[in-house]
C-alpha cells in the first residue's frame, strides 16, 4: 500500500512537471528524422489528405476489385513523382491542378459516379505524380531526399490502403445511411475544392 | 518523508494537469489556426448555427430523399455562394437573409409544411448561397484558406448532421410534436436575429 502512495506521489510530481509546458501541435520541427519527416509532410497538408481520404472512398464505391488497382497505381505514383522532383521543378500550375483534383475527386464521390476502372487509375496516378512532385520540392540541403521521399510514399501506401479497406467495411455494414454518409463527406469534400479553387483564380497571391 | 494521505494524491495529480502556461498549440501552424477558426464560423453565429440545424431537421421531417438530398447538396450550392463572395460580387442583405433562413425554416417545420422536394431545394439551395456568401467572405484573409475551408464545411456538415438526428424522433408522436417545438424555438431566434439585422432590435 505504501509503495503504491509512493507511485502515486511519483507520478504527481511527474504531471506536474509535464503538463504546464505550452503544446507545439505542428510536427516539423520534432526531430523525428528525415523518414517520418517524409511520412508527416503530407499528413499535414490538407491540399492531399483531403484529396487521398476521398479517392479512396471513390474508389470503394467501385468495388474492392477495381479498389485495388487504386493501392498500386496511387504509391507508385507518388514515388514516381517524389523522384521526378529530384530532376524537375515544380509545374506552375500545381496548385491550381491540386484543388481542382480536391474539387473532382469530390463531386465524383459525392455523385457515387461508376468509373472506367481506366479514369479511376489514370486520376490515382496523375493526383500520385502530382503530390510526389509537390512533396520532393524545396527540401532543405541537409535532407536525406531519398529517406524523406520514402517516407511520404509509405504515408500514401499506408493511408490509401486503410482508407479504401475503412471504406469498402464500412459500405458493406448494414443500413442505407452508409452510402449517403459517405457521399455527404464528399460533398463536404468537393465544396472545400470548388471554394479554394475560385480563391486560386480570385486572389493567387494569397493562395498560392 | 511523509505520503500525503491517499485521497489528496490523485486530486494533486488531477490538479497538476491543469496547465499553468497557456497551451500554445498553434503556434507557427496555419493549418490549425485556419481550421480553428472555420470550425468556429458557423458555431459561433447563432444565427447561422439554428439555420444549420433547421436544414437537418426539415430534412427529417420531409423523409426519404430530403433527408440525404438537402445535406449532400446544401454543401455544393454553399460553395457556390462562397464564389461569388470571392469574386467579389455584392449581394444584398446577406445578415438579414441569413436570419430569414432561421425564421423561414423554423416556421416549415413548426408548421409541418411538406412542398415538393424541388420547391425544398429551391429554398433551402437560396439560403445556401447566403451563407456560403458569409463564410467566403472570410476566406482569404484566412490563415490556411483550405483549412478555414474544411472547418467551416465540416461544420456545417456536422450542424446539419445534429438536426437529423434530433429530426428522427419524427417517428414517435411525442417526437414529432417535440420536432415541430424545436422548429418554432429557431423561428424565434431567427425572427430575433432578422429584427436586429435590420435594426429594430439593438
Amino acid at each position: 500500500m505504501r509503495t503504491k502512495a509512493r507511485l502515486l506521489a511519483a507520478a504527481t510530481v511527474a504531471a506536474a512537471l509535464a503538463a504546464p509546458t505550452a503544446a507545439h501541435a505542428h510536427l516539423v520541427d520534432t526531430r523525428l528524422g528525415d523518414f517520418y519527416g517524409g511520412a508527416l509532410h503530407p499528413l499535414t497538408e490538407l491540399d492531399q489528405l483531403l484529396p487521398w481520404v476521398a479517392l479512396a472512398a471513390l474508389a470503394a464505391f467501385q468495388g474492392a476489385r477495381r479498389a485495388r488497382w487504386v493501392i498500386v497505381a496511387f504509391p507508385l505514383a507518388l514515388l514516381a513523382g517524389g523522384a521526378a522532383a529530384l530532376l524537375l521543378p515544380a509545374p506552375p500550375f500545381g496548385p491550381i491542378l491540386g484543388i481542382g483534383l480536391v474539387a473532382a475527386t469530390g463531386l465524383a464521390l459525392a455523385a457515387a459516379a461508376r468509373l472506367p476502372l481506366p479514369v479511376l487509375i489514370g486520376l490515382s496516378t496523375v493526383m500520385g505524380l502530382l503530390h510526389g512532385l509537390q512533396n520532393g520540392q524545396g527540401l532543405p540541403a541537409s535532407t536525406d531526399r531519398l529517406l524523406f521521399l520514402a517516407g511520404a510514399t509509405a504515408a500514401g501506401y499506408a493511408v490509401m490502403t486503410l482508407a479504401t479497406g475503412g471504406a469498402l467495411a464500412f459500405l458493406r455494414g448494414v443500413g442505407g445511411w452508409r452510402p449517403i454518409a459517405l457521399r455527404a463527406t464528399g460533398s463536404w469534400v468537393a465544396a472545400v475544392g470548388i471554394m479554394v479553387l475560385g480563391l486560386q483564380f480570385a486572389a493567387p497571391a494569397t493562395a498560392g | 518523508m511523509t505520503v500525503p494521505s491517499k485521497p489528496s494524491l490523485p486530486l494533486a495529480a488531477l490538479l497538476s494537469l491543469i496547465p499553468l502556461a497557456p497551451a500554445l498549440a498553434h503556434t507557427g501552424s496555419g493549418v490549425a489556426v485556419g481550421l480553428q477558426s472555420g470550425l468556429l464560423h458557423p458555431i459561433t453565429g447563432p444565427d447561422h448555427l439554428v439555420a444549420m440545424v433547421a436544414v437537418g431537421l426539415w430534412g427529417a421531417q420531409l423523409g426519404a430523399p430530403a433527408i440525404w438530398v438537402l445535406p449532400i447538396t446544401f454543401p455544393l450550392v454553399m460553395a457556390i455562394g462562397g464564389l461569388i463572395g470571392l469574386a467579389g460580387v455584392p449581394l444584398p442583405l446577406v445578415e438579414p437573409v441569413v436570419a430569414l433562413s432561421g425564421l423561414a425554416l423554423g416556421l416549415l417545420i413548426a408548421l409541418h409544411v411538406r412542398p415538393p422536394l424541388w420547391v425544398a431545394a429551391v429554398v433551402v439551395g437560396v439560403f445556401a448561397i447566403f451563407h456560403g456568401y458569409a463564410h467566403g467572405r472570410e476566406l482569404p484573409g484566412a490563415a490556411d484558406p483550405t483549412a478555414y475551408a474544411v472547418g467551416f464545411v465540416v461544420a456545417t456538415g456536422l450542424l446539419h448532421l445534429v438536426g437529423i438526428l434530433i429530426g428522427v424522433m419524427v417517428a414517435w408522436p411525442a417526437g414529432a410534436r417535440l420536432v415541430r417545438a424545436c422548429g418554432a424555438a429557431i423561428g424565434c431566434v431567427g425572427l430575433y436575429f432578422l429584427l436586429a439585422s435590420v435594426g429594430v432590435l439593438s
